[in-house]
């Protein structure tokens, strides 16, 4: 099962000296009042050999036992053996979602974790206990016996509650070419997900997914201890502090970084990075040291990067609560990198451009982004394999509405090979309209409902179903309830859950104390079903409201009534619900507007008034940002669709004429 | 060589005809997608009220929605890229990136190149003679042409497929993800791929040039076979390399100067009104100009080549006459009475 032990290195000889040090320091409080839980944590010694991209790498993981149940087996993720072959469940999913392009790799481009040797630390009264040939991959997802991406270690008792225990694991790990996330491109290397990192033992069990291209992770909070060598001249950047760099004088250098309460531990190592510092300031915020590094040929991009980071702090401070830690690194990430626009504890990979134009966000963008995500799945560890929209919904959406507040947003082409942006400043994106988030949510709409666990999507909709799906329902509960009330909702559930794991309810219960009102009807649409919302004007009627016709056997035919009756018929094509409001506007200036609570599959509106209407609109504030297609929701009786459509195709002639001479070049 | 360039210009300037004519196909050619696309859109946005936010610029939400309700067909075509400049960014770049264009649009310019292939003999025999033409005579030049050209359009099409099928994915897959697979500086990539794009277009320049003198051979020589035109050419553009090549690179400066100067004038997406024909009559206007570069090119190495081994109005072949129709030799006088 596993691969011959290595030869140990001079630091694993001492490991007696080291995990006594360790225990003593785990059992040590430490000069900072714990904030989590604090139940998984990582002493880790890791070695990058950079000539076989290869880490060798020990971990002593010490973990409690926070559930009421005892456990006699520990399951870890390996998440680098997602790469080891294509019969993986990670590679298979992949196939389905993005076809074949990631499985036809050479030799050098695979990765993999193997274990060297697993055991039990003694303790005063009981000695080590070796636990190599007490492992077996499983497969608890799928059953596929191919995926070696969750490791199961049998232990010699069972693990009561509240009881500590620590273990052992040595490891190798080839770093692969990226295929997500983590791996390597020339010298730049982005490690995450790299080390044998336990699930998460809840009262039902272990939750240890196996590696899934649709989701990302799952972690206990604890204190991460690291030291990590690499090439002695190289740069390097990791979650936490960086405590001290000792030169080994053989090459190599040992950055020693620490940090506590987060539930991952990412790092970055490359020589060509350039080290910049800057810090975020706010009147009722804590400081915050960011640390950027930046690829030297987005030099002339430093301050947006920076800036970005200031924003999200801001807002994301102003309106949930404040970054608890005091620095976060922001990685730019080397070009076809695969790395970028990912979140760690206290570290993020943006993503730019070499030509980036200020007219967009393209750095700005995903720097939000990635910043926010600091608080929804740093600070707030919900479990983002089976509920991803919990982090990266509200997320995406407190992205939009971050970037809308303070960033141009322009719509922009790329040309030629896509090195070469074209901004059009004619088209600015507004954030009604969510960039191009309600395009992408309309055309999977019923893909997958978004209560199903994550990694159980298709692996194509998972963008659509957890990010804008979710952006696009808080868009229409913020303009429902209103800012102030869906913000204090979202500030209570940050405050609630900071460093422990939400479940759904646990956010709609936050978001419903704040409206004061119960909104499981709105959650069990966007929620718990596939639900589209499509509202529309049907048909729009002005008639004399004293009629026409025989009346009492007498002819009424008024040539100039004084009143008309209006029908308004508004339609629910969809079959979700929401209440809207219908505005109608007469010839004279005078407007109506009528609620309704959208349930029947139809209804009529009846107006008398002294002159005709000229314009119908369901939702005219449109606060239903779900409903799919906007254009039929007016209506007016001076259409001027012939004008728009004379306009375009007027554009579009000059466009195909151009493609003409340009395609007439060979006659 | 700007000499020649200019007497070019002069020969197309006497044939304004020619160039409302060719002109006029470029506009026409248009029309039966361009009405299509007008239904589309008046159909989709019918009487809402978000036309007027569609007839004042360009809504990104509407758009999505009419991309996704038509499903396809020309309407996919319409998009940002239609605006002003970006059109001719993105056609270029789609040249250069040989992301040829499929479905209808990929017929209109089959059609397009078909049609200009047919009136070639008549154009350059007209830019050669330099004399006005009815338009009769002009039709039966094309006519007298059209067999050859064809023949000829058989080895540009091969060669084109060539450059374009095999040449193109070699430099622009192959070679290009070679020589960048491990790089991490995306400047590094770029200056790859314009270096190819500069040695991909040297390609097709280098064989533009040959079949645009194998046009004008046939035409002045009245050559009948396009293999041996091929031939005579490459051999003319090899013996002339310098002043050929520099006549096609000035014919390349005017295609740049039209470019930016449209880049310049090009209109916005907030037009509305009478802006909105405003803007139609500069691409009107830059569309033409592209016409005249490229009917100056014809005319400037039509005059290259007279000027090197024949003479200046020199066509082998005497100007084709219609013939007499049977109607007007019945009421014409009999010739030995006249």
């Amino acid at each position: 099962m596993f691969q011959a032990t290595q030869e140990p290195t001079k630091w694993f000889r001492n490991s007696v000296t080291v995990i006594t040090l360790f225990v003593l320091w785990v059992a040590t409080p430490s000069t900072q009042t714990a904030r989590s839980p604090r139940n998984a944590n990582y002493s880790i010694d890791i070695t990058l050999d950079h000539q076989t991209r290869t880490l060798r790498g020990r971990e002593l993981v010490t973990w409690r036992n926070t559930s009421s149940q005892s456990t006699a087996e520990l399951h870890f993720h390996l998440y680098y053996n997602a790469w080891r072959n294509t019969r993986s469940t990670w590679m298979k999913e992949r196939l389905l979602g993005r076809g074949l392009s990631l499985h036809n790799r050479p030799e050098s481009d695979w990765g993999w974790t193997d274990i060297s040797s697993i055991s039990l630390v003694g303790t005063d009264d009981t000695p080590a206990t070796d636990l190599t040939n007490n492992a077996n991959f499983i497969a608890p997802d799928d059953g596929n016996p191919d995926d070696q991406t969750v490791l199961r270690v049998q232990l010699p008792h069972s693990v009561s509650p509240d009881e500590t225990i620590t273990l052992e694991i040595e490891w190798t790990a080839r770093v692969p070419r990226t295929f997500a996330r983590t791996g390597t491109i020339g010298n730049y290397y982005f490690i995450a997900q790299w080390y044998p990192k336990l699930g998460v033992f809840a009262e039902d069990g272990w939750i240890c997914h196996q590696f899934h291209t649709a989701t990302n992770f799952f972690a206990d909070y604890g204190v991460y201890d690291v030291r990590l060598t690499v090439p002695s001249e190289w740069i390097l950047g990791a979650t936490g502090q960086e405590q001290r760099v000792t030169d080994n004088r053989d090459g190599t250098a040992t950055h020693h970084y620490y940090a506590e309460d987060v539930h991952d531990f990412a790092w970055t190592t490359s020589p060509d990075f350039l080290d910049l510092q800057d810090r975020f300031e706010h009147p009722e915020l804590p400081d915050v040291n960011i640390r950027l590094l930046l690829q030297p040929e987005h030099r002339d991009q430093a301050e947006r990067h920076f800036e970005a980071t200031r924003q999200a702090f801001k807002y994301y401070g102003e309106w949930f609560g404040a970054y608890p830690y005091d620095n976060v690194t922001v990685i730019d990430p080397a070009w076809q990198s695969s790395s970028g626009g990912m979140e760690y504890p206290t570290l993020f990979t943006s993503g730019t451009r070499w030509l980036a134009p200020t007219t967009t966000n393209g750095p700005e963008q995903v720097t939000v982004h990635e910043a926010g995500h600091q608080f929804f799945y740093g600070v707030i560890g919900n479990n983002e394999v089976e509920h991803a929209w919990l982090d990266e919904g509200l997320n995406t959406f407190a992205t939009a509405r971050a970037v809308d507040q303070y960033f141009p947003h322009y719509w922009e082409r790329r040309f030629f090979g896509s090195f070469v942006p074209w901004t059009f400043t004619d088209i600015s994106w507004s954030r009604a309209l969510d960039g191009s988030r309600l395009a992408r949510y309309r055309s999977t709409a019923r893909m997958d409902i978004q209560s199903t666990p994550t990694f159980q999507y298709w692996p194509g909709s998972m963008f659509s179903t957890a990010y804008y799906k979710t952006t696009l329902w808080l868009h229409t509960l913020e303009r429902f309830l209103g800012w102030d009330t869906l913000r204090q909702g979202m500030s209570d559930y940050y405050t609630r859950w900071t460093f422990a794991h939400p479940e759904p309810q646990d956010f709609f219960d936050s978001i419903n104390t704040a409206a004061g009102e119960n909104l499981a009807w709105f959650f069990d649409q966007v929620h718990g079903d596939s639900a589209v919302f499509d509202y529309g004007i049907a048909q729009v009627t002005n008639q004399d409201a004293a009629g026409k016709g025989f009346f009492r056997d007498v002819f009424i035919n008024n040539e100039s009534p004084v009143m008309f009756e209006t029908m308004v018929v508004v339609r629910r094509y969809g079959d979700g619900t929401f209440p809207v409001d219908v505005i109608v506007e007469f010839a004279d200036g005078h407007r109506e507007v009528r609620p309704w609570d959208g349930r029947a599959q139809w209804t009529t509106f009846r107006f008398e008034h002294s002159a005709r209407a000229i314009s119908a609109v369901v939702d005219p504030e449109r606060v239903l940002m779900l409903d799919i297609n906007y254009t039929n929701n007016s209506w007016t009786s001076s259409p001027r669709a012939t004008t728009a459509a004379t306009k375009w195709t007027l554009a579009w002639i000059v466009w195909l004429q151009d493609l003409l001479l340009t395609s007439a070049f060979i006659v | 060589m700007t000499r020649l360039w200019l007497d070019g210009l002069q020969r197309v300037a006497r044939a304004p005809l020619l160039c409302l004519g060719v002109y006029t196909l470029t506009f026409v050619t248009t029309l039966p997608m361009a009405f299509v696309l007008h239904d589309a859109i008046t159909t989709h946005l019918g009487a809402s009220l978000v036309a007027d936010a569609v007839s004042q610029g360009f809504d990104a939400g509407w758009w999505q929605e009419f991309q996704y309700a038509t499903d396809g067909g020309i309407v996919e075509t319409f998009g940002p890229e239609v605006i002003g400049f970006a059109a001719t960014l993105s056609n270029l770049s789609r040249a250069a990136d040989a992301d040829l264009p499929q479905g209808a649009i990929a017929s209109v310019i089959v059609f397009y190149v078909a049609v200009w292939a047919f009136l070639l003999g008549g154009i350059l025999d007209r830019l050669a003679r330099q004399r006005q033409v009815t338009s009769a005579g002009f039709f039966a030049a094309c006519g007298v042409y059209f067999w050859r050209f064809t023949r000829l359009a058989l080895l540009v099409v091969a060669t084109y497929w060539l450059l374009f099928t095999i040449v193109h994915p070699w430099l622009f897959q192959d070679v290009y993800g070679a020589l960048t697979h491990n790089s991490t500086v995306e400047r590094d990539a770029a200056i790859v791929r314009f270096s190819l794009y500069f040695l991909f277009g040297i390609l097709v320049a280098a064989v533009t040039l040959i079949f645009d003198y194998a046009k004008v051979r046939t035409v002045v020589e009245d050559r009948r076979s396009m293999l041996g035109a091929v031939f005579a050419s490459a051999r003319f553009v090899r013996r002339r390399l310098v002043s050929t090549a520099y006549l096609y690179l000035l014919s390349a400066l005017v295609f740049v100067i039209v470019v930016f100067l449209y880049s310049l004038a090009a209109p916005s997406a907030n037009t509305s009104g009478v802006t909105v024909w405003l803007g139609f009559a500069i691409g009107q206007i830059y569309v033409a100009a592209r016409l005249v570069a490229k009917l100056t090119l014809y005319a400037s190495q039509t005059s290259f080549f007279q000027s090197e081994l024949a003479h200046a109005t020199y066509v082998a072949r005497p100007q084709p006459h219609w013939p007499i129709s049977p109607m007007v030799e019945a009421i014409a006088p009999t010739p030995d009475k006249s």
